[in-house]
């Protein structure tokens, strides 16, 4: 539905913060934003819901319902978080009681803590963020954009946050959010976008099955210096493929062997310098050269 | 827009930031007008001129107090379209200005002997109006929205302030509130002061137009 065409964007006549970016979201995505710090994600975000025209390029197919949650949700009103909700229901459209209902439902999903009627600054970060999700989901959204949604949320927030993730795809929807972490956008996105010098590359969707059925193994040398005991690795059960880079042996083991093999290999003294799950083929060159960008 | 505006109004209700200009409001005028015992038109004329400063203050205190992005919430809740945010917050101060008008418009006669007529409320909400787009299409350019640093955008809604209150053939403002000072008739008043009406509420579509240029390509 959402396309992005040779989008670019600067300010004034600054740096490019993006440029040439080719960027698709159809319904039913979930899509990660991957990206360092000041690498322009909130920036593409901000063009994706059309609070920010880009530069060059168009994008077209924009939904009526948007909800956006912005990186930073700093609550320094005096209004209650219930009372905001309601408000907000409002200008989308719902009757006071409607929104005012549906507030409570999402606020009680999220379990925000330090109660619904307290002012919004004396929210905690967390639960700041809590209200901020809250607000973008009042009403079911066509496209829900999220600016770092995980940063200050709480352990049973992140599954409650997944589950509106699934949710909004479910539903027909479309989600597009950043992290820079990326065991957090493996785990919830279905493809990814990765940023880096103002260019946004596509690497794919997840996986599935490929992805955990393989295993990267780095051994090293013991910090105090022992010496392993040398072992022929490619007779190991599960072990597809051996190289050494430097001192490190980089082992490639499948899933139901990895165990075994680290077992081996730290019963010889090895030390584990890194240990990585990797997907087979093309593919997984293609991911570890995109989170080596990322990072 | 109901929504939009009764949203900002919560807002500014709780932040208590409209004190300040409400009190400045009340105290002008109460200085000004107390014990006046001369025509309502110069009266009015006075209660006009606190108007102003008081609601370019308003204007800029309500489009201060969200921050960018509470803005950008509430820009994508309303659909995404900026400018009727917007108007919404344009709306939202001439209602608070509009609050002001009528205490504007009561306390001299409290305070002071006169005799009101219909022409001459009639000619006060006039006068008070002129000054209060005047004052809103000032704190509209000097916001937030068009200046980031809020010291450049003071100097600047001052300046604003001097020019129109002082800009003798120019301003709007200043030509009513000369010719009322002088004059003594409201029903004779009404007719030019509601044209001088009618020309700001041009200029307040003017700074209402340029602020939304500006802030969308500064998004």
């Amino acid at each position: 539905m959402l396309r992005c065409e040779a989008v670019g964007k600067r300010y004034g006549a600054g740096r490019w913060i993006l440029s040439d970016v080719d960027m698709e979201v159809a319904t039913g995505d979930v899509l990660a934003v991957v990206g360092s710090n000041g690498s322009g994600k909130s920036t593409l975000l901000r063009i994706l819901v059309g609070l920010s025209q880009p530069t060059t390029g168009s994008v077209s197919g924009r939904p009526p319902r948007i909800g956006y949650v912005p990186d930073r949700f700093t609550g320094h009103d005096r209004i209650s978080a219930i009372s905001y909700l309601t408000h907000m229901g409002r200008i989308r459209g719902l009757s006071a009681s409607a929104a005012r209902a549906r507030g409570h439902h999402l606020l009680e999903r999220l379990s925000l803590v330090g109660g619904r009627n307290a002012p919004l600054r004396t929210l905690s970060k967390g639960n700041a963020q809590k209200v901020a999700l809250a607000q973008a989901l009042l009403v079911q959204p066509d496209l829900l954009v999220l600016d770092e949604p995980w940063s200050g949320l709480d352990a049973s927030a992140h599954g409650v946050l997944a589950e509106f993730i699934d949710e909004v795809a479910a539903q027909g929807g479309a989600v597009v959010f950043t992290d820079h972490r990326e065991a957090i956008t493996e785990m919830h996105a279905r493809g990814a976008y990765t940023i880096s010098d103002g260019r946004v590359t596509s690497h794919g969707g997840r996986h599935a099955g490929s992805r955990t059925s393989m295993v990267e193994l780095v051994l090293t040398v013991m910090p105090t210096g022992v010496m392993p005991i040398e072992v022929n690795w490619s007779v190991l059960p599960g072990v597809t493929d051996t190289a050494r880079r430097g001192g490190e042996v980089v082992l490639r083991v499948a899933r139901e062997h990895s165990d075994a093999v680290l077992l081996t290999a730290l019963q010889h003294r090895w030390s584990v310098a890194s240990l990585a799950g990797a997907g087979a083929g093309a593919g997984a060159a293609d991911e570890r050269s995109a989170r080596g960008t990322a990072l | 827009m109901i929504a939009l505006v009764r949203y900002m109004s919560t807002v500014l209700l709780l932040s208590q930031r409209y004190l300040a200009p409400l009190l400045l409001f009340l105290g002008l005028v109460a200085v000004l007008t107390s014990s006046d015992t001369g025509p309502l038109t110069a009266t009015y004329a006075s209660v006009a001129g606190a108007m102003l400063p008081c609601s370019v203050w308003l204007t800029m205190t309500l489009i201060g107090l969200e921050d960018q992005a509470h803005r950008s919430i509430v820009v994508v809740s309303a659909g995404g379209r900026p400018l009727r945010v917007l108007l919404a917050t344009v709306g939202t101060a001439a209602i608070w200005c509009l609050l002001l008008m009528s205490a504007g418009l009561v306390l001299p006669l409290l305070s002071g002997t006169h005799t009101p007529g219909l022409t001459d409320l009639a000619l006060g909400t006039a006068a008070q109006l002129t000054c209060a787009f005047t004052g809103i299409a000032i704190g509209v350019v000097c916001s937030r929205l068009v200046f980031r640093r809020q010291g450049y955008a003071l100097v600047l809604a001052l300046v604003l302030l001097l020019a129109v209150l002082l800009g003798k053939g120019v301003s709007p403002v200043n030509i009513m509130l000369t010719h009322l000072q002088s004059a003594s008739d409201s029903a004779d008043a009404l007719a030019p002061t509601g044209a001088l009406l009618a020309v700001t509420a041009g200029l307040l579509a003017a700074a209402v137009a340029m602020t939304q240029a500006i802030t969308r390509r500064k998004a």
